[in-house]
């Protein structure tokens, strides 16, 4: 019953969503993305010369602009930037969605526990929640590189997904005070059960929800840290991403006389953020119907 | 505020600085390699080397170890930098100045228009102007600071040549005697692309932000009363619903900080402007420890008193807040 | 010469639905000095009555027809910079304040000082203190609370606040809008009793707007009771409720038992929702009248007229005339 409930939900959501432009924006760029993180998979397909990482054209030593092999031109070693665009973005979905994901399961755990506990763990967890949310994530990963050296791409994620927990943990806390208060919780309190067993089987389907939805803009953040990091030159040395990229550029010294190369993985950072963003604001005016934007009689 | 709640305010502040600095002493001790090395330059004379080490307490266990870590931070003795040759504290207190320089005019500067454009954005809701402002402000908002920073320096700095490519100064003018009003002006010429890339991503944030908490203003019933009173519009925007709308954005730069500070690093870097946030990943990519530990830690440091700050002008402007 | 006369006034809001035609043809009238309330139940249009007579209706509302006739202009073609005129000098409007009718970051004073510096930018700071002094006096505060802010005050204290300021300009035409609701009863009738005092000494035209029939029972001498955005029952507050004659009005006042009520009173069960989109002038309320006859779905009500001041809106004259009891 819940379920059909949950289901019903979703798509009278998903009809207001929909119409929204800003949601239509959205979603066009992402599915755009999507199909080009997709198309990366292709690319062994066709030849090794389009290997992002070691596809040289053994006519071209040099950065070149865009041509007919080439439609985005190459690198000044001779790779092609498209095959680089494609890798970049299949990278990029990786990191933003396993370090969001990993945020909102470390954020809902947190703010299911303080919500629920109340007290000195609410107060304790909520102030540790305070101090990490304003720490500046990049400055957090340079001082742990020069500590640890070069990074992993997965403990790239990880790092971000454990300084950016916070401000799911706060929406979920609040959620989680609502419930707190409802009769069946109390029912199940009566009847004995444990803590952990009300946290877990009553509360959190009800607040996973709402976790989801505000994943979005944990992706953009996780994008955009790890975007600079590759850029600093502190990313993993085995991918190709758009910060990567972007780094090459301007090690290389083309910045001023490549724009093709300069323009397309910058352009795809911000567009594919912008296009989370947006999702994550339409999704937000569906739950908030204040923010919506038709006039209400 | 009431003087005793600001001192357990400062108090906090130390608890959690304190706080940051043991995680980060028992993080170098859990690195790999060797502690030494990587407080003391290799390079140094024994001599050096060694009085380095008894200084930092290396030589001993690790609780006095950390007692004297500790100790170091206070008193300002903050190792020897490998790559300068100089004492970190000296290169430090270089550094800072332009930091705080850079980073408060823009945050200052984009504060301030953030509010006024957004106050005019929420008062024109859905109208074509705001459609304009809001999405150039989620534009701005999701820019990749590199980038941006690196198509500002192509575009107006090396195809145009309107300005300089870096640093913060032209060095002929400045060892001369040239005049203080030459000097400020080159300063300012300097500044301007740095400052225009801060202003410009910080921008958008602010905009969204006040239009969002004027929206929910606008919506409340002294903005009917102030109609009823015969107001005129400009005076209910600007007086009753944006000095009200304004509060949380002044909260927002607190917590703002965290993607300002990372904007602010990335943009020294590229401009090439000699801060706290560049030598920060100058150290950190010349495996200069102590040189990267100080930088992090006062970064860490500005970071809880610029919150100090905000809670306390919030205090003084909000008449419902009484500590 | 009547202070305000409204002739078929008709309110409607804008909604992804179609048109709610949330006040249908009302027509009343006001005179100087004179205490008219408004009473039914939520959603009946009076609110909309109330924002109408000061230009405060919403972006999506409009007048859809109709005159509001107020010291010989009409209100219903004003532009909103003839509106910000009047507003607050010729006539003024008082909130529930319980809520936030008071901004937050002014003193109540400075909030006050410009209600009157608006109309009368020349005024001296001599003047405008003595009008504060005068307004806080009027509404029985001490004037040293004049500096606080808003959230300093009590519930009561806001209300006489905002009292205070709505007659800051000596309007002529006060439009007060459920300003005891929020309140526990001894404030409110403090307050209950301040306002009529201050309406009777200035010579205030008022429109008290209420769902508490008590309330405006105890404050006004001329009453209009409306039901689904129409004006059902008029009259002075004698004749309306004591002998009620339209089957709406007897019913909301069977529903509000007396202390000494008749055992045999029957509290009314209304299952339908008036039908606000309709816009023929059919009576909204035969949807849950007892009295329901076929006519009701043909043809218009009328205003019968039962007395010089007694007039009932039905299409059943008969039936209306009828009714003689009194409850």
């Amino acid at each position: 019953m819940l379920k059909t409930h949950y289901i019903h939900r979703f798509f009278a959501g998903w009809q207001i969503f929909i119409k929204n432009p800003v949601a239509k924006a959205g979603v066009f760029i992402m599915v755009v993305f999507m199909v080009m993180a997709l198309a990366s998979f292709c690319l062994p397909l066709l030849g090794p010369m389009y290997d992002p990482m070691t596809g040289i054209d053994p006519d071209i030593r040099l950065s070149t602009p865009p041509s007919l092999t080439h439609w985005l031109g190459t690198d000044n070693v001779g790779r092609d930037i498209l095959a680089q665009l494609l890798e970049g973005a299949k990278v990029a979905f990786i990191v933003g969605l396993s370090s969001a994901f990993i945020s909102i399961v470390l954020g809902t755990a947190i703010g299911m526990v303080a919500g629920y506990a109340g007290g000195l763990w609410d107060a304790v967890l909520m102030r540790a929640a305070d101090i990490i949310m304003v720490m500046p994530s990049l400055v957090i990963l340079l001082i742990l590189a020069s500590l640890f050296g070069q990074f992993n791409i997965w403990l790239i994620v990880f790092i971000i997904a454990i300084l950016r927990w916070p401000a799911v943990s706060r929406v979920i806390r609040s959620q989680t005070l609502s419930l707190k208060q409802r009769p069946f919780i109390e029912a199940s309190q009566v009847a004995g059960a444990s803590s952990f067993r009300i946290i877990f089987r009553h509360i959190m389907p009800n607040v996973l929800p709402l976790a989801f939805l505000y994943m979005t803009f944990r992706v953009t953040s996780a994008i955009l840290v790890e975007a600079a990091l590759s850029f600093l030159g502190f990313g993993d040395p085995s991918q190709v991403s758009w910060g990567m990229m972007l780094q090459w550029v301007w090690k290389s010294g083309h910045m001023f006389q490549a724009p093709y190369w300069l323009i397309p993985p910058g352009i795809s950072i911000s567009l594919l953020t912008l296009a989370f963003y947006m999702l994550g604001r339409a999704m937000d005016e569906v739950l908030d119907p204040r923010l919506r934007r038709q006039a209400q009689g | 505020m009431k003087p005793g709640v600001f001192l357990v305010k400062l108090l906090e502040i130390a608890l959690i600085f304190f706080i940051i600095l043991t995680l980060l002493f028992f993080l170098f001790r859990l690195s790999p390699g060797d502690p030494v090395s990587k407080m003391v330059d290799p390079m140094l004379t024994p001599e050096d080397m060694d009085h380095l080490i008894s200084q930092m307490g290396l030589d001993r266990p690790v609780w006095e170890q950390y007692l004297i870590y500790v100790k170091n931070f206070f008193t300002g003795r903050f190792g020897v930098s490998f790559h300068y040759g100089e004492p970190v504290k000296d290169i430090i207190k270089q550094r800072l100045g332009w930091t705080i320089l850079l980073f408060t005019t823009s945050t200052v500067m984009a504060a301030f228009a953030g509010v006024y454009l957004g106050k005019i954005a929420a008062w024109k809701k859905n109208s074509r102007l705001d459609n304009i402002m809001s999405i150039s402000a989620l534009v701005c908002y999701t820019l990749f600071i590199p980038w941006f920073a690196l198509l500002l320096l192509w575009g107006l700095g090396y195809q145009l040549n309107l300005f300089p490519l870096g640093g913060v100064l032209t060095p002929e003018l400045w060892v001369g005697a040239g005049s203080f009003v030459a000097k400020a002006l080159d300063l300012a010429h300097h500044m301007v692309l740095p400052l225009m890339t801060l202003f410009i991503i910080n921008l958008g944030s602010y905009l969204l932000l006040m239009r969002s908490s004027m929206l929910s203003v606008l919506q409340e019933d002294y903005i009917i009363t102030a109609r009823a009173k015969g107001l005129g519009e400009t005076v209910i925007r600007d007086k009753h619903a944006a000095k009200n709308a304004a509060l949380p954005v002044i909260t927002s730069v607190g917590l703002n900080l965290a993607f300002s500070i990372n904007g602010g690093a990335l943009t020294e870097q590229i401009f090439t402007w000699p801060g706290i946030g560049r030598e920060l990943i100058f150290a950190v990519s010349n495996n200069d420890y102590p040189l990267a530990q100080a930088c992090f830690l006062l970064i860490a440091l500005v970071v809880l008193v610029a919150n100090l700050i905000v809670d306390l002008l919030y205090a003084w402007v909000d008449p419902r807040i009484t500590y | 010469m009547s202070l305000l006369s409204v002739k078929n006034l008709s309110v409607g809001y804008q909604t992804p639905a179609g048109v709610i035609r949330a006040i249908d043809n009302v027509c009343f009238d006001l005179e100087t000095g004179r205490p008219l309330g408004f009473v039914g139940e939520s959603g009946c249009g009076k609110t909309t009555i109330g924002m109408a007579l000061m230009g405060l209706l919403p972006d999506n509302g409009t007048v859809l027809g109709g005159d509001i006739l107020f010291r010989g202009k009409n209100l219903a073609c004003f532009s909103e910079k003839q509106w910000r005129k009047i507003r607050g000098r010729d006539m003024a409007m008082i909130f529930q304040a319980a809520m936030n009718a008071l901004n937050p970051v002014y003193r109540v004073a400075d909030q006050i000082r410009e209600a009157i510096i608006t109309h009368h930018p020349e005024a001296a700071e001599a003047d405008l203190d003595s009008r504060l002094e005068e307004l806080f006096d009027l509404v029985d505060m001490p004037l040293e609370r004049a500096w606080d802010y808003p959230h300093e005050y009590s519930g009561g204290m806001k209300q006489r606040a905002v009292i205070a300021m709505a007659l800051a300009c000596s309007p002529k035409l006060v439009i007060a809008d459920e300003p005891t609701t929020a309140l526990d009863v001894i404030v409110q009738d403090q307050i209950l009793k301040g306002l009529r005092a201050i309406q009777a000494r200035l010579k205030i035209g008022l429109i008290f707007i209420s769902h508490d029939i008590a309330v405006v029972a105890s404050v006004c001498d001329r009453v209009c009771v409306m039901y689904g955005g129409q004006i059902v029952e008029a009259g002075t507050t004698d004749e309306v409720f004591s002998s009620p004659r339209h089957p709406y009005t007897r019913m909301l006042l069977g529903a509000y038992l007396s202390l000494d009520s008749k055992p045999d009173i029957r509290v009314p069960e209304m299952g339908e929702t008036p039908d606000l989109f309709q816009a023929d002038g059919r009576c909204r309320f035969s949807v849950n009248c007892p009295e329901r006859s076929a006519d009701c779905s043909s043809s218009r009500p009328k205003w019968i007229e039962v007395s010089k001041t007694h007039r009932v809106f039905c299409c059943n004259e008969a039936l209306i005339r009828s009714i003689n009891e009194t409850l």
